[in-house]
């Protein structure tokens, strides 16, 4: 029992070094992030991230995931579209900042 | 005669075989060959009916899958195949493929390809609803809203037109349609800020003949119903479904969408000719007269829905007239010559409307319109998708009934409080839509039958389990065939309206059943594969997976 606190401590260690920087992201990034996601993103994900209608729930996204993210964002992932081309890196830094930070309501 | 004048002779016959003529189009579900489906909703008046009866009630336990072919296309099937001359013709976004009825082998695939980054700018799923045949020629829409002629004996393209350009949010979903001699297509982006219209081509080179705009410019009749500016060069009005013709009147009629951007207090009037349908010369693009269902659409309520003609007796009068059920919840008689009212009545749930007036032909609006269109966040009905959407419905001009697939919903809809900006291919909406939650055992949508005058229904089948999206076939055997999300082809009873026979195809059927002959066979024919839309994909959340086929039934031999 002592081990299994201890191992699931050890991984919420790990999980928080990974997501570094994460509570870092600055209210003008995420309120950015939210305006992208509204414009460009919510026809399919739902709006402020609810209700997604069938295309992924990015409120179960890993948070220790960054890179996958914005891979997908960039160059497509099943039926969405590659959105490299037209969204800058820094409205995907954005969008990121938005995910990680999440909906409060 | 000479051997060379028989080899020419012999080579006319072949072509004409292939040549699939303006006489065999008006013909099409009117009295000619059922061995043809040459036309989007089996005739020009798009009534999907056929008088084959050998598939009927009592023969319909011995219909039995005959052959299936991969479509390899996991975006989703919506087309309606065409068949001449023994040969299948169907298409995806991915590919067209021309299969032999009697065995379902492969003649020729002819890939349709596109950038990835068009399906930024489609707004519901990448679709394609089908092809158009005339003169040896197959016409095909590609997604990246390029239209293509290809040799209908090899697939090979004889010619490619850019209708335009996707990056400004235009594609193209529809199937095209030929008319005296002209191809005409459609084309979607209301969600993108484009101006919507039909395009009128030469068949046998591709020159493009005119341009029937869909929101009405400055100079045109109506422009005033837009604010100045130009708010009309991008206020929506696509084309994404076929358009339907009467060749003695020779107008096509041709329904357009919602406005752009949804949120219409960023374009007060009434915004001619959204949310309407046109009635133009095939010829010229030329408009004769239109009848707008919803005005200052603002409900995403796209008018596009087809319009099926008929004659039918209206208080002892024979009528020449049109049928449409709206996404707003109401379904309208026509007089097709003129654009007058006739009847409209709910078929659904309304509650942005208390009813159309006859006098004006408007909808009269309620409580919630204005409260929507205040900027509240209210509970609408039916929800965006309408009533019914896309999926079209048959009549059968014998009993004088409309079958279809209807939705029942309710949005949660809210104008944002800043309109939005417009960029050329992004988003232009300035709404946040979601769906209210659904009550456990609440139906989401019904296969009904309804009079076209009064919108009551005959009969109603509850769908509790998923709503269909598939289209409907009517046929002299006293059967309705459609179809379920669940992969199901079903037929119906016209009369009782009981499911009578059923069988599970790879994936969903939110297609277009089509029924011909074949040597004196009658078969069915339907695409099966989940359709890529968001709604559909919430409705089925993960249970029904996508995947395309081509599947095609006939009847046990004793």
């Amino acid at each position: 029992m002592k081990k299994a606190v201890f191992l699931l401590f050890a991984v919420a260690e790990v999980a928080a070094a990974q997501d570094s920087g994460s509570r870092n992201f600055s209210p003008e990034q995420i309120k950015h992030g939210s305006e992208v996601f509204a414009r460009h993103c919510q026809a399919c994900h739902g709006v402020r991230m609810k209700d997604p209608e069938g295309a992924f729930d990015l409120r179960t996204f890993p948070r220790d995931q960054r890179e996958r993210f914005v891979n997908s964002v960039s160059r497509g992932k099943n039926s969405m579209p590659p959105w490299g081309e037209l969204l800058k890196p820094d409205e995907i830094d954005a969008l990121w900042a938005y995910l990680v930070a999440g909906e409060k309501n | 005669m000479k051997p060379q004048t028989f080899a020419i002779a012999l080579l006319a016959a072949s072509a004409i075989a292939h040549a699939q003529t303006q006489e065999e189009l008006l013909r099409d579900g009117n009295g000619g060959s059922t061995d043809h489906v040459l036309t989007y909703g089996m005739g020009y008046y798009q009534q999907r009916y056929s008088p084959l009866k050998q598939i009927n009630r009592s023969s319909v336990k011995r219909l039995v899958p005959v052959w299936s072919a991969s479509l390899a296309n996991e975006f989703g099937e919506q087309a309606q195949p065409l068949v001449y001359d023994g040969v299948l013709y169907a298409a995806n976004v991915k590919r067209v493929v021309a299969l032999e009825v009697a065995t379902g082998r492969q003649l020729w695939m002819t890939p349709l390809e596109w950038d990835p980054g068009v399906a930024r700018v489609v707004c519901c799923g990448l679709s394609n609803r089908g092809v158009a045949l005339y003169n040896g020629k197959l016409f095909v829409a590609s997604l990246d809203a390029h239209l293509r002629a290809l040799d209908v004996r090899t697939g090979k393209e004889v010619w490619k037109a850019k209708v335009a350009e996707w990056k400004d949010g235009y594609s193209i979903t529809s199937a095209p349609t030929v008319v005296n001699g002209v191809v005409m297509t459609g084309m979607t982006g209301g969600e993108y800020g484009v101006r919507g219209f039909v395009d009128g081509y030469d068949p046998e080179t591709g020159k493009h003949l005119w341009r029937r705009h869909t929101t009405a410019g400055p100079g045109d009749k109506g422009g005033d119903t837009w604010p100045g500016g130009d708010a009309y060069l991008r206020g929506g009005g696509s084309t994404w479904i076929t358009g339907s013709y009467d060749p003695d009147l020779d107008l096509v009629y041709w329904g357009t969408s919602n406005g752009g951007p949804w949120d219409a207090r960023a374009r007060p009037g009434d915004n001619l000719w959204i949310a309407s349908v046109l009635a133009f010369r095939p010829k010229t693009g030329e408009l004769v007269w239109h009848y707008q269902w919803t005005p200052a659409e603002t409900f995403d309520y796209d008018g596009n829905n087809e319009n099926v003609l008929a004659d039918v007796v209206v208080n002892g009068v024979k009528r020449k007239v049109l049928m449409h059920a709206d996404r707003n919840g109401f379904l309208y008689m026509l007089d097709r010559t003129n654009g007058k009212l006739i009847a409209g009545n709910p078929y659904v749930t309304v509650n942005w409307a208390e009813r159309i007036d006859l006098a004006t032909g408007r909808p009269v609006e309620t409580e919630v319109a204005r409260r929507l269109r205040a900027g509240d966040k209210v509970e609408l009905r039916p929800r965006w998708t309408g009533g019914k959407n896309w999926m079209p419905m048959a009549f059968n001009p014998n009993t004088g009934r409309l079958y279809l697939a209807m939705l029942d919903e309710t949005a949660v809809y809210q104008l944002k409080p800043q309109f939005p900006d417009y960029k050329p291919g992004e988003r232009y909406q300035g709404v946040d839509n979601t769906t209210a939650p659904r009550k456990p055992g609440e139906a989401w949508g019904y296969f009904a039958a309804l009079d076209p005058l009064t919108a009551k229904p005959q009969w109603k089948i509850s769908l509790t389990e998923l709503p269909s999206w598939s289209g409907m076939l009517c046929t002299a055997g006293g059967l309705i065939f459609s179809g379920k999300p669940t992969g199901e082809l079903v037929a119906i009873d016209e009369d009782t309206g009981k499911i009578v026979w059923q069988f599970k195809t790879g994936s969903a059927i939110n297609s277009q059943p089509i029924t011909y002959t074949h040597k004196g066979r009658q078969y069915i024919s339907v695409l099966s594969g989940l359709a890529g839309g968001t709604s559909v994909r919430r409705e089925t959340d993960g249970k029904v997976l996508p995947g395309g086929s081509v599947w095609t039934f006939a009847l046990m031999p004793d």
